[in-house]
C-alpha cells in the first residue's frame, strides 16, 4: 500500500517523539491523528515495522555498567576490573571527605520533607532521616540513617550514586525507595532498576524487588514485594511481612513521631501486617489488635509485647 | 514531577478519562475504544503499579502501546493467512506446519536486515538507534553521550525509522 509521503513522514516524526520514554505531549499526538484517519495507520505502519525488524537485534552485553562510557574500559586494562573498582571507591571516600560543599539535611521523627534535586528528581525523606547532600554534585548522597524515596531521572553520563553504609547503589533510571536503620540497609524498586555494589556484588535491582544487606556483611537477600508497596509510608500505611518487633517498633517511631520500645522479652517476636500510621499516631493503642500485641504507656514510651 | 502510586493512577484515569478515550478514538479504536479503555484499566489494577513519575503520560503510552500490540497480532495474523493459502495454492500439498522456529529464524533473519539498513546509514545513526531502541537510553541522554544535539539524535533515528519501514516494506512484498 502506498502511503502518501507527507503523511509517512510525519508518522515516522511522531513515532520518533513517542519512542522516547521521555515523551509526554500527548495533546499534540492526539490532534495530529484526528486531523486524518490514514494518520494513525501510518503511524501503526511505521512503529510496527520498527518493532518487528528489530525486536530479536540482541541486546549488547552492557548489563550493569551503563554508567562505564568507554573512557572506563580503558583504565580497565591498566588495573583490572576489581583493583580499578576498589581505587575508585577510595577516591570517591577521599573527595567526599574533602568536599566542603556538603550538608546535612535532616527530618524529625514523624516529620517528612522534599528535597528537590538541582538539575531534575526529588528525593522525599521519612522521618527520623539523615542525609548527606553534595552542593556541587547533585547527582551523589549519602543517606545516614532513615528511610527515604527517590525519584532520579537518569544520566547515564552522570549516574546518581547513593552511598548506604557501605554499600553503593546506582540508579538505571529510578524511582527507589532505601530504608538504612540498625545497621541494615533495604532497597526496593519501583520503577527502571538500580545496582547494588556495581563494584562487587554487582546486582541489578528490577522493579517489584527488594535487595537487603546488614552492614559490614557481602551477603545480601533478594525478594520480591509488590511495587504498589514501595514508598507506601508517603501515603501513611506501613507493612511488615515477618518483620522483629523490634523493628515495627524502630519504623513507627520515625513515622509517627511518637516514642515506642519493645519489651525485653519480645524484641525477637515477628509479626505481619499492614497498618495506617495516623490512627496509632492518634492512639498508640491502636496498635493492638492490628498486629495482635499488647501496647503498654511507660512514662513517655510506649512500650510493645508479644500477646 | 509528583510521583504517586496507583491511587494516583486511579486518579488519573478517573479525571483524565475522556482524554484518554479521545485518544484511543483518534488512535483508530473507534468502536472499540470504551472496550479498550477498560482493558487498559483492569491490566494497571492487576499489575499493581507502583509510584510512576508521571500517571497521566503512563496512562497514555499504556494505551498507546495497545494500539500498536493490537495492529502487530492483527498483520501477522493476516500475513499467516496469505502464507498459508500460499503455500495451498501451490502444487506442493500439505506439511506446511508454520513452526514457532520457522517464525524465530524469520524474527533473526530481519534483524540481520535491520543491522545492515541501520549501517548503511552511518555509523553515529546505527550506534544511536541501538542504544536508544535496543538498551533503551532515552533521547536526552543521548544527545550528551554522543556530543551532538537533541535534534540530531531526532533527524538521526528518523532516518533510521523512515529506513526500516521501507526495509519492512520490501520484506513484506517477497
Amino acid at each position: 500500500m502506498a502511503l502518501d509521503e507527507t503523511i509517512r513522514e510525519q508518522a515516522v516524526t511522531w513515532a520518533v517523539r513517542t519512542g522516547d520514554p521521555a515523551f509526554d505531549d500527548w495533546e499534540a499526538f492526539t490532534v495530529w491523528l484526528e486531523q486524518d484517519l490514514a494518520h494513525a495507520r501510518a503511524y501503526d505502519e511505521v512503529v510496527a515495522s520498527v518493532a518487528d525488524t528489530t525486536e530479536a537485534i540482541p541486546v549488547a552485553p552492557v548489563a550493569n555498567n551503563d554508567d562505564e562510557p568507554a573512557r572506563r574500559s580503558q583504565s580497565r586494562r591498566w588495573f583490572g576490573g576489581a583493583i580499578a573498582a576498589s581505587l575508585a571507591a577510595i577516591v570517591a571516600v577521599g573527595m567526599w571527605q574533602a568536599q566542603p560543599a556538603t550538608y546535612t539535611v535532616e527530618t524529625a521523627p514523624g516529620e517528612v520533607q522534599l528535597v528537590a534535586l538541582e538539575g531534575g528528581g526529588h528525593i522525599e525523606l521519612a522521618g527520623g532521616t539523615r542525609m548527606v547532600l553534595d552542593g556541587d554534585d547533585p547527582r551523589t548522597a549519602v543517606l545516614e540513617q532513615g528511610q527515604a524515596l527517590f525519584t532520579i531521572e537518569h544520566d547515564p553520563a552522570a549516574p546518581f550514586t547513593l552511598t548506604v553504609g557501605e554499600d553503593t547503589l546506582v540508579d538505571v533510571g529510578t524511582i527507589f525507595d532505601v530504608k538504612h536503620t540498625d545497621g541494615r540497609m533495604a532497597l526496593a524498586v519501583s520503577e527502571g532498576a538500580v545496582v547494588f555494589n556495581p563494584g562487587q556484588q554487582n546486582v541489578r535491582v528490577s522493579p517489584g524487588q527488594r535487595l537487603i544487606s546488614a552492614a559490614g556483611s557481602d551477603a545480601y537477600e533478594l525478594s520480591e514485594l509488590p511495587t504498589a508497596d514501595v514508598g507506601e509510608w508517603r501515603e501513611g500505611r506501613l507493612t511488615f511481612q515477618n518483620a522483629t518487633l523490634g523493628d515495627v517498633a524502630a519504623d513507627l517511631s520515625r513515622m509517627t513521631g511518637i516514642a515506642f520500645s519493645v519489651s525485653a522479652a519480645s524484641t525477637g517476636t515477628r509479626v505481619s501486617g499492614s497498618l495506617l500510621v495516623e490512627p496509632v499516631r492518634s492512639d498508640p493503642r491502636a496498635l493492638g489488635p492490628l498486629l495482635g500485641v499488647s501496647v503498654r504507656h511507660d512514662g513517655e514510651v510506649w512500650e510493645i509485647s508479644a500477646r | 514531577m509528583e510521583s504517586s502510586s496507583s491511587a494516583g493512577l486511579e486518579e488519573a484515569f478517573l479525571a483524565h478519562r475522556d482524554r484518554l478515550l479521545r485518544f484511543l478514538i483518534a488512535r483508530g479504536a473507534g468502536d472499540s475504544a470504551e472496550e479498550l479503555l477498560h482493558e487498559i484499566w483492569l491490566k494497571i489494577a492487576a499489575r499493581n503499579t507502583g509510584p510512576v513519575s508521571s500517571p497521566l503520560s503512563y496512562l497514555f503510552r499504556a494505551a498507546d502501546t495497545l494500539m500498536i500490540d493490537r495492529f502487530r497480532s492483527a498483520r501477522q495474523a493476516e500475513r499467516r493467512e496469505r502464507d498459508w493459502s500460499d503455500a495451498h495454492d501451490g502444487t506442493v500439498p500439505g506439511v506446511s506446519d508454520a513452526p514457532s522456529a520457522e517464525r524465530h529464524l524469520v524474527a533473526r533473519e530481519q534483524a540481520r536486515l535491520a543491522m545492515e539498513t541501520l549501517d548503511r546509514l552511518g555509523e553515529r545513526p546505527a550506534a544511536i538507534f541501538r542504544r536508544h531502541r535496543v538498551d533503551g537510553v532515552p533521547q536526552r541522554a543521548l544527545a550528551e553521550e554522543f556530543g551532538v544535539s537533541l535534534s540530531t539524535v531526532e533527524s538521526d533515528l528518523r532516518r533510521a525509522y523512515a529506513a526500516l519501514a521501507a526495509l519492512k516494506e520490501r520484506i513484506d512484498e517477497v
